[in-house]
């Protein structure tokens, strides 16, 4: 095979990923044989907020997929990704850009799988959607690509939204967001029930469940490195993960055990029968991965020790064969050309070592024995009895129309007649599938090593120490009835599938056309075209915007307004001799305003702008307050020169005619209007607030008295810097945002 | 296009803007006055030289090309003062001497970390008003 033609060697980001990878992967591990790793530090102490995160079997078990397959995926990318550029003309100096993204998706995996605390569970969750977000957008020229990234993105935060408040209702409920805490503290209440809701509606969705799982077919647009990443062991997974996270949360309600249980087959069906009928390779994967999640979501509603048991070990089974099959079909697809099933045909014998990884992986996921994938089949059926013999039905159904979509997918590309002829490809696109075959082929035979990951995994899961001990039973047990039963199922199923092909596409173009997917573009497009129709009231002129300010301004202010208790709230006190100097710069003050109001002309606008502006100032220093009358003061200058100085480039013509301009009698009308409600309103609330009375021992009292003890005697300085300096920090750093948004929005339009 | 007189005045007027700067600035913990309206008066002294000499000279005169980087560097002092005692293991912008010890002082003036944090804050507001009317200045010369 051709591994150095065309330049496309190892490009240095690939391989920057690729040590990533490994050393992640090698840290979980010595992490894994040293025991107790953990690290617990407060970040923000007065909220509660720690960043504690722990290497327990859960995290293990998600961080050693995401960072194993990761290794091995990264390894395809580097060999995959200058091919696909290629394809498209593309410069290969995009290549890092994939890299980056999916390292930072290893990095956010590995994250949300250690975080015990729920807030940064949630920012951990966030970065992989961003991370998705760049990865399955990564072809940007390709507006399929672009929709596609923008629906997986809006699909999986909005439900995280949901997510976060389900998290802030638990704080609200239990004051902690750690999850050792509220495991802890946590009893079967309304608000735990809703709060778990919200954050299962957030799993399902990112897992791709019934009725989210739309999401996920149009993500194949990504290139097949990552989807091969993102649908095996990471993306799709947190969603599962989150599910095995919480799960004692979860099982405090047994409603909502019976919904995972509905959600989960509802999506193996729907998944599953999708999958036989399509025909894109990817496709067919895509399907495939929402009926697998939808197995293990199924477990997690059966709970208990079997159930985690089962749901532990199935998405170790699935995620190591997934990734294997996706990259198949990238390397079908670099090889021929190819990308659907009735484009290829017959590649046993020209690809020997692709056809035999693959078959060993499909077989993983068909559970068929000498594949760590029989296990999984039967921990499941073992789960599925023990709840129920409805259950038990539903699965084999389930794990029959794995056997067939799986068997219709390998035997499609690899068998039938000749179509097609291959070219040679790298080796790396090849053997990461090889070697994920020989490693599902070792877990059918020695399976003991990833059963104790799993038990470790599930009894965190269980919250109970989990034992699983799989193994081939050469009996008539339920397990293995059926398992020959579901065989017989797909085997039906192929047999059958002239006739029920119709059907099926039938069921495929009705779920299209009245669909969530539809929904989903209706509510987008619906949200569009409001949002659109707002901007443009709002942007039309100059006016338009500062109406868009004040009117709903005055409205929300004279609501409030309204629904305060009126009485004693607007007094007028009596005026002292000492009030008077403030009286008389109040009035120059109001005067400065109406100049203003009838002013036409630029300059003396300006001015009367500004000698209202220090009319204030004078009436601030009047009240006691040096320090706001020195900003004042300063600002109104700064302003005064502004506008002077920008006067003074402007041709005299120019500012003549703009002077000159009226505006028509209902315009006028319309402003003078809201300038009088809004000023209106605006003087009820600042009447209203100060005929408050003060309050004895307010804020300022008690900064007043504090500031000695800071070594300071200027008392706003000293709250700025000290007291509330966190605030001041955030507010000059938007100084600093807004100086350089201005700055690149004027230079950028001089440049054009 | 600016009289004699003005140009005059702004010369002139440069160097006691910025010496009341620092002063509103040192003076600021104990009187009227911080590292913002400390930061304003700078940045009003460079505005009026912009407004009597124009772009180009006071480009050639003054360093003005450094304000961004003197706003970030405001910035990051700010940051610093913010998130170093967290390296030692207090709280986020807890300042030092802690209340009740003595700061070491320079003639009048003490030397404690929020005075630091107050100069980070005037270093910030000065280059960032400098930066902004630097780049209308040049939108209104490319029309």
């Amino acid at each position: 095979m051709d591994t150095t033609s065309h330049g496309r060697a190892l490009g240095l980001s690939a391989a920057a990923a690729i040590i990533v990878a490994a050393l992640a992967l090698g840290a979980l591990i010595v992490g894994w044989a040293v025991g107790d790793v953990a690290l617990d530090a407060t970040w923000a102490p007065s909220w509660d907020l720690r960043l504690s995160f722990d290497l327990d079997g859960l995290a293990l078990l998600y961080g050693l997929l995401a960072a194993g397959v990761g290794v091995l995926v990264f390894t395809y990318a580097s060999a995959y990704v200058p091919r696909h550029l290629e394809h498209q003309e593309r410069s290969r100096a995009e290549e890092p850009r994939l890299h980056a993204a999916m390292v930072m998706f290893l990095v956010a995996m590995v994250g949300l799988a250690m975080a015990k605390d729920l807030i940064a569970l949630f920012v951990f969750w966030d970065l992989t959607a961003i991370a998705s977000w760049l990865l399955i957008g990564y072809d940007r020229q390709n507006r399929e690509a672009r929709l596609s990234a923008l629906m997986a993105l809006l699909v999986t935060t909005i439900t995280a939204v949901l997510m976060l408040i389900g998290i802030l209702m638990l704080r609200a409920q239990y004051g902690t967001v750690q999850l050792d805490e509220l495991f802890a503290r946590a009893r079967e209440s309304t608000t735990v029930t809703v709060a778990v809701t919200l954050i299962a509606i957030a799993a399902l969705a990112k897992s791709a469940q019934v009725p989210f799982h739309f999401w996920l077919p149009r993500a194949m647009a990504a290139p097949t490195p990552v989807s091969a990443y993102l649908h095996s062991a990471a993306m799709v997974a947190a969603g599962v993960f989150l599910l095995s996270r919480i799960h004692p949360l979860i099982a405090l309600d047994s409603t909502l055990l019976d919904g995972l249980i509905v959600i989960g087959l509802a999506s193996m069906a729907v998944g599953g029968l999708l999958a036989l009928q399509a025909d894109g390779l990817k496709r067919i994967l895509a399907y495939s991965t929402i009926s697998q999640y939808g197995y293990v979501v199924t477990m997690l509603g059966v709970g208990g020790t079997a159930g985690a048991g089962a749901a532990c070990f199935y998405v170790l089974a699935h995620a190591l064969a997934k990734s294997a099959l996706f990259m198949t079909a990238g390397a079908v697809g670099e090889a021929t050309g190819a990308t659907a099933l009735s484009e290829v045909g017959g590649l046993a014998r020209r690809m020997p070592l692709l056809a035999a990884g693959s078959a060993a992986c499909v077989a993983a996921i068909a559970a068929l024995p000498l594949t760590i994938g029989f296990f999984k089949d039967e921990l499941f059926f073992a789960a599925a009895l023990e709840h129920s013999t409805l259950l038990a039905v539903l699965a084999v159904g389930g794990a029959g129309l794995t056997f067939a979509y799986l068997a219709r997918f390998w035997a499609g590309i690899f068998l039938t007649e000749e179509r097609g002829t291959p070219e040679p490809i790298e080796r790396r696109l090849v053997w990461p599938v090889a070697l994920l075959g020989v490693l599902v082929v070792a877990g059918g035979i020695v399976v003991q090593p990833f059963a104790d990951l799993a038990s470790d995994a599930a009894a965190v899961t269980a919250a109970t120490p989990v034992d699983l001990h799989p193994a081939y039973h050469l009996d008539t047990r339920a397990e293995n009835l059926m398992a020959l039963g579901a065989y017989a199922t797909g085997a039906l199923l192929l047999g059958g599938l002239r006739v029920l092909l119709g059907p099926l596409r039938l069921f495929a173009r009705v779920g299209r056309a009245i669909g969530p997917e539809r929904v989903y573009g209706l509510t987008i497009r619906g949200l569009n075209r409001l949002s659109d129709q707002l901007h443009d009231i709002e942007v039309r002129d100059l006016r338009g915007r500062v109406v868009a300010v004040l009117v709903p301004g005055a409205i929300l202010v004279a609501l409030g307004v309204i629904f305060t208790p009126f009485e004693g709230a607007y007094r007028a006190g009596a005026i002292n001799d000492a009030d008077i100097p403030l009286f008389v710069t109040l009035l120059v003050c109001g005067v400065g305003a109406l100049a203003v109001s009838v002013q036409r002309r630029h300059l003396p606008l300006a001015l009367s702008l500004s000698g209202l502006g220090f009319a204030l100032a004078t009436a601030y220093a009047l009240i006691g307050a040096p320090d706001v009358t020195l900003v004042a003061v300063l600002i109104e200058t700064i302003f005064t020169l502004l506008f002077v100085g920008v006067y003074a480039l402007l041709p005299r013509e120019v500012l003549r005619r703009e002077a000159a301009l009226r505006s028509s009698r209902s315009r006028r009308l319309r402003d003078r209007t809201i300038a009088i409600i809004t000023g209106f309103v605006t003087m009820l609330v600042v009447w209203g607030a100060l005929s408050r009375p003060i309050p004895q021992e307010g804020m300022a009292e008690r900064h007043s008295a504090l500031v000695d003890e800071a070594h300071g005697k200027d008392v706003v300085t000293v709250i700025l810097a000290d007291f509330r300096g966190m605030d001041t920090m955030v507010e000059i750093t938007v100084v600093v945002v807004a100086m350089l948004a201005v700055a690149l929005v004027l230079r950028g339009r001089l440049r054009a | 296009m600016t009289t004699v007189l003005t140009r005059m005045v702004a010369r002139g007027l440069l160097k006691p803007t910025l010496v009341v700067a620092i002063a509103l600035l040192v003076k600021g913990y104990a009187d009227v006055g911080d590292g913002f309206a400390a930061g304003l008066v700078a940045a009003l002294g460079v505005l009026l030289q912009y407004i009597a000499f124009g772009r180009e000279r006071v480009r050639r005169t003054l360093p003005v090309e450094h304000a961004p980087a003197l706003a970030l560097i405001g910035l990051a002092v700010v940051f610093a003062v913010f998130a170093v005692p967290v390296a030692f293991g207090n709280a986020p912008l807890e300042h030092v001497p802690a209340p009740g010890v003595e700061p070491v002082h320079v003639g009048t003036l003490e030397l404690i970390t929020a005075v630091l944090y107050d100069v980070g804050i005037f270093v910030l507001v000065l280059g960032a008003a400098i930066t902004l009317i630097d780049v209308l200045v040049t939108t209104r010369d490319g029309q």
